[in-house]
């Protein structure tokens, strides 16, 4: 029998088997995402990388920063956490409720542990066990909230809020995903380490700034040359060691500048449906910009409520959304203990 | 192998090239084969969230994730997005933009930026008959799906669809809608949209 | 079908003989990227504990010569070493010569072409930036050339065989032969010429990194190995439809694996991929006791162990086993969380590529090239120190780095220990892997060597012959005979 045709179907249709499994569907379903409001807020995610953050993804694919460097933050579980923030006016009754829901907590020290608040009352309870101690110390009087908190090993050391999901990188090309992690996870850079001149000096001679680091110095991004008539701004303040010869400065090309744009502009700790998180309510990374012309309600006859408040609203919306939309999103708020090394 | 000599090697002494014995495999691997099989079917139960596109691991199921969402002092478009998601993406979609021959869309629709008073009232008691949204010609029938959710779900949830997906409207209140409900009373019977249009 | 024992050495020569240019082009180009790539995998070896070494060139930062490596050595050495021994087994196991043969030729050559661009450009900073598929496009036209040209070859030499029952090697074959197009032309269409959005990029970039550095290299080196053991020891292979499940399985399950559990892509996607993965274990089962059954301890007539094509491709075989139960249990979600991201990935990648599919392809080029030239390599004693250099560098590339994978996958679990901390903990085992790259590329080196010996003890009697009697044409008086 000629099994040569055979052949050729079997291992055509094996590999249009994994091709459906693995490239038709997943881009019907991810392939074809959108921006999408953020959780808690009209605010869209993500926001298009501007155009020199753009330019560094191109210098951190050409120079293979995704060798080393991975931008994969993985959780591997979410805890709820029942907050107490406000008592209210009704004090024994939030005491009451405080000590049922934490018995080892003596009389006294309730009083104490009510002064400093908003603090979790209990902490890596289930959604049914949260909501329910809430209830109790809502029913109380108090203010009391489910705190969703994502929890994970790449969370505790402090490389994001959340895990990355793929609307993370929809508008990047290529996705920069790395596959090992010689050096840390940049997903969230930028939330951990905003400081450009630390990025620059950290290309130009990484161990200046991570002792013992194993990532080698990226000096061809960078150059020398004769100081004219002033120094330059951007010029390096380098130690002893590394710096140039007198009448010398040290300036980072373009290409570092783009680099360190794109650096600063990675950040995923957004909270969206497929990745919730609790994010403390605060005030806009950026101030909102003037209120765009708001659309008119269409040309059936709006009831008189409608009439009034469409005015105010569609304002106040438009304005969020167009002052979030004008640079990168933050809503983080909550200051955390940074480490000093990534 | 003699490698000293620059001859060329000797052939070994059998003179066709092999056959291959013909016993059957070994039934110890076909049943691993078929052990594995069940082991993966009950792997992928358990971690692969059945296909969802919104599901990543550690979340086992829409259901686990959607018991995890923000909620109580969120604002109401958390809440109405937790709501949208469970009710009407299934049909609407979640990006708003609809299913062909099952539902309409939301984006930009005439009947989701006008008169709160029709709005509320589709899920209330639902919509049947011919009806045009955003220029199209829908035909279908609408289960009253918002007839079971409270006030203030359905308020959120009306909100959601009203202020997402680029449509900038008023939110609902709940007082809205109980206002609503009251004049609907108990009506069991669809809405058309000659019936809704009439409503200001 | 049995010919006679008079006909068959001179059937074999004559068929051999219409292989020996394209296989000669095709594994001397191979051995010679092999080394290239190992010099440079050398040097981004000895960058991970001294980061200063060659620090100052923008073309050798790591970033550049790793691909650079990993790029000859998959296009240069993998593709080219696999298609020469599939050729030869085609036309072998077909009872025919090779088809056209200038058509491998020409298509070695372009494929060398397509490669050598590539990797200039990849060293420039053209990287595509996707894993195993780096070459950038300007380099693919002439790849796409290249390997059209001897793919075509190929089919046309199954297409012509003399014996129409298929051997176990020439459904592997066969079926690699049309596996790399397909997947090939997906991955650029879909990354490279019009990109698809956002971390579906990485989804195909894994799928195709998948099937290439697994699948495929299994079909091929499968189908060496299949030949190469019952051959070698003198014994039937034990047995065919162990083979031929292997087969079944591969191509079923193979092409499923490759997406981490640790990607940003819906839970669906790796759990099928672990799925997948997991499936594989009954291939690897079968094969590891197929080629147990026909050539392990105790098989085979004594002194079978001293040839060295077997030794190579005996250690290949363990190593394919080695490397994909390291596979499969990097994929499981317990051990995968551990494990991902860490150095555990490339060093079942390593095993995979330089334990298994070079292994058994070596020991393919020294068991084909001598048949097919007519001549032994000239250095018996460097071809053993090659088998020892290499061997000896594989277990100390792999073993280390699946150490500091497992080592630093476990203190990265805690937050408590930081992470300049981790790194200098994996050090010492990436020294070791220092070395085992050092003697890997000594090894590489050794055969190249062996390969241009070869060569040139071949062409180099002709060609004197021929420079002899043309330059005897010019001094011979005229009017006399030659």
């Amino acid at each position: 029998m000629n099994y040569g045709p055979l052949l050729f179907l079997a291992a055509f249709f094996a590999l249009a088997g994994s091709w459906f499994g693995f490239v038709l569907t997943p881009q019907a379903q991810v392939g074809r995402l959108q921006t999408t409001n953020m959780l808690g807020g009209a605010t869209l995610y993500p926001q298009a990388r501007p155009g020199l953050a753009r330019q560094g993804l191109e210098v951190y694919r050409a120079n293979g920063c995704a060798d080393c460097h991975s931008q994969q933050v993985r959780q591997s579980g979410t805890v709820c956490n029942a907050v107490l923030s406000e008592t209210g006016t009704n004090l024994p009754a939030v005491l009451a409720a405080l000590l049922k829901l934490k018995p080892a907590l003596s009389e006294p020290d309730a009083g104490q542990w009510l002064s400093t608040l908003p603090r979790p009352v209990l902490e890596g309870l289930k959604p049914a066990e949260a909501d329910a101690a809430v209830k109790v110390l809502n029913g109380a009087g108090a203010k009391a909230a489910v705190w969703i908190v994502p929890v994970g090993p790449d969370l505790a050391r402090g490389w994001g809020k959340r895990r990355n999901v793929a609307r993370d990188f929809i508008f990047d090309y290529p996705v920069a995903l790395g596959s090992q992690r010689i050096g840390p996870d940049l997903a969230n850079l930028s939330a951990r380490q905003p400081d450009a001149g630390w990025h620059l000096r950290h290309l130009y001679a990484p161990r200046l700034e991570v002792k013992d680091s194993a990532m080698p110095p990226y000096r061809f991004l960078f150059e020398k040359r004769k100081v004219e008539r002033s120094p330059s701004p951007d010029a390096m303040v380098l130690p002893p060691g590394l710096a140039p010869p007198p009448g010398h400065e040290i300036v980072p090309k373009p290409e570092a500048l783009a680099l360190v744009a794109y650096l600063l502009s990675l950040r995923a700790e957004a909270p969206l449906f497929e990745a919730p998180l609790s994010v403390a309510p605060g005030p806009p990374a950026i101030a909102p910009g003037p209120p765009a012309i708001a659309p008119g309600p269409p040309a059936i006859a709006p009831g008189a409520t409608a009439g009034a408040t469409a005015g105010a609203t569609a304002g106040a919306t438009a304005g969020a959304t167009a002052g979030a939309a004008a640079g990168t999103t933050s809503t983080n708020t909550a200051p955390t203990n940074a480490p000093a090394t990534p | 192998m003699n490698f000293s000599s620059s001859q060329p090697p000797p052939m070994p002494p059998e003179t066709a090239e092999l056959g291959a014995g013909n016993m059957p495999v070994p039934v110890w691997l076909m049943v691993l084969l078929f052990v594995l099989l069940y082991a993966g079917m009950v792997f992928f139960d358990r971690y692969s969230g059945w296909f969802d596109a919104e599901v990543y691991m550690p979340y086992a199921s829409l259901a686990d994730l959607q018991a995890f969402q923000p909620r109580g002092g969120g604002s109401s478009l958390e809440r109405g997005r937790a709501v949208y998601e469970n009710i009407c993406a299934l049909c609407h979609n979640s990006d708003g933009k609809g299913k062909p021959g099952q539902a309409p869309l939301f984006v930009a629709s005439e009947w989701v930026m006008g008169s709160p008073n029709r709005m509320i009232r589709i899920p209330l008691s639902g919509l049947s008959g011919s009806v045009q949204v955003d220029g199209t010609e829908w035909n279908l029938s609408m289960p009253a799906m918002g007839a079971s959710l409270s006030d203030d779900d359905l308020a959120d949830v009306l909100t959601y669809i009203r202020q997402s997906w680029g449509n900038k409207a008023t939110a609902i209140t709940p007082e809205q809608v109980k206002a609503v409900r009251a004049q609907v009373g108990a009506r069991s019977q669809p809405w058309t949209a000659e019936q809704l249009k009439a409503i200001p | 079908m049995n010919p006679t024992a008079s006909s068959e050495p001179a059937a074999a020569s004559a068929m051999d003989v219409s292989c020996r240019r394209p296989l000669l082009v095709l594994l001397l180009s191979a051995a010679a990227w092999l080394v290239i790539a190992s010099a440079f995998a050398l040097i981004c070896s000895i960058k991970f504990h001294s980061p200063d070494f060659l620090a100052g060139a923008a073309w050798l930062t790591y970033g550049r010569a790793h691909p650079a490596a990993s790029s000859a050595f998959l296009y240069g050495f993998c593709l080219q070493s696999g298609l020469g021994v599939s050729l030869w087994l085609l036309a072998r196991l077909g009872r025919t010569g090779l088809a056209h043969d200038w058509l491998a030729t020409a298509g070695a050559m372009f494929w060398n072409l397509g490669v050598t661009v590539g990797v200039f450009g990849v060293l420039a900073g053209d990287r595509t930036g996707f894993e195993a598929l780096e070459l950038p496009g300007y380099a693919t036209p002439m790849l796409f050339i290249g390997y059209a040209l001897t793919g075509i070859c190929g089919a046309l030499t199954f297409h012509q065989r003399q014996q129409q029952p298929l051997y176990v090697s020439q459904w592997f074959v066969f079926a690699a032969l049309f596996w790399f197009p397909w997947i090939y032309s997906t991955a650029q269409l879909l990354l490279v010429t019009f990109p698809v959005r956002g971390v579906m990029q990485s989804a195909i970039a894994w799928w195709y990194a998948d099937n290439l550095r697994v699948v495929w290299l299994w079909l091929a080196g499968l189908g060496a190995v299949f030949y190469l053991v019952p051959k070698l020891a003198r014994r039937e292979l034990q047995n065919r439809n162990l083979a031929l499940s292997a087969f079944w399985l591969i191509l079923l399950f193979g092409s499923w694996g490759g997406i981490p559990n640790s990607a940003p892509l819906p839970a669906w996607m790796p759990a099928l991929s672990t799925v997948g993965t997991v499936l594989t274990t009954v291939a690897l089962l079968a094969v590891s006791l197929s080629v147990w059954k026909t050539a392990g301890r105790g098989a085979g007539p004594p002194g079978a162990l001293e040839n060295l094509p077997l030794r190579f491709v005996r250690f290949g075989a363990l190593a394919f086993l080695v490397a994909g139960f390291m596979r499969v249990l990097g994929s499981i979600p317990p051990v995968s969380n551990v494990t991902d991201l860490t150095w555990f990935g490339p060093a079942t990648d390593q095993l995979n590529t330089y334990g298994f599919f070079a292994m058994v392809n070596f020991g393919a080029a020294y068991w084909i090239l001598p048949r097919v030239m007519g001549l032994d390599f000239p250095w018996a004693r460097l071809a053993r120190a090659h088998f020892w250099l290499a061997s000896l560098g594989v277990v100390l590339l792999a073993a280390p780095l699946a150490i500091a994978g497992v080592l630093e996958g476990l203190k990265l679990r805690s937050p408590d220990n930081a992470f300049m901390d981790v790194v200098k903990a994996t050090l010492p085992c990436l020294r070791l892997s220092t070395m085992g790259d050092l003697l890997m590329a000594l090894g590489h080196a050794a055969f190249l060597a062996n390969l241009a010996g070869l060569a040139a003890r071949f062409y180099l009697p002709r060609a004197a012959s021929l420079f002899s009697s043309l330059t005897l044409d010019l001094h011979k008086p005229a009017g006399a005979k030659p």
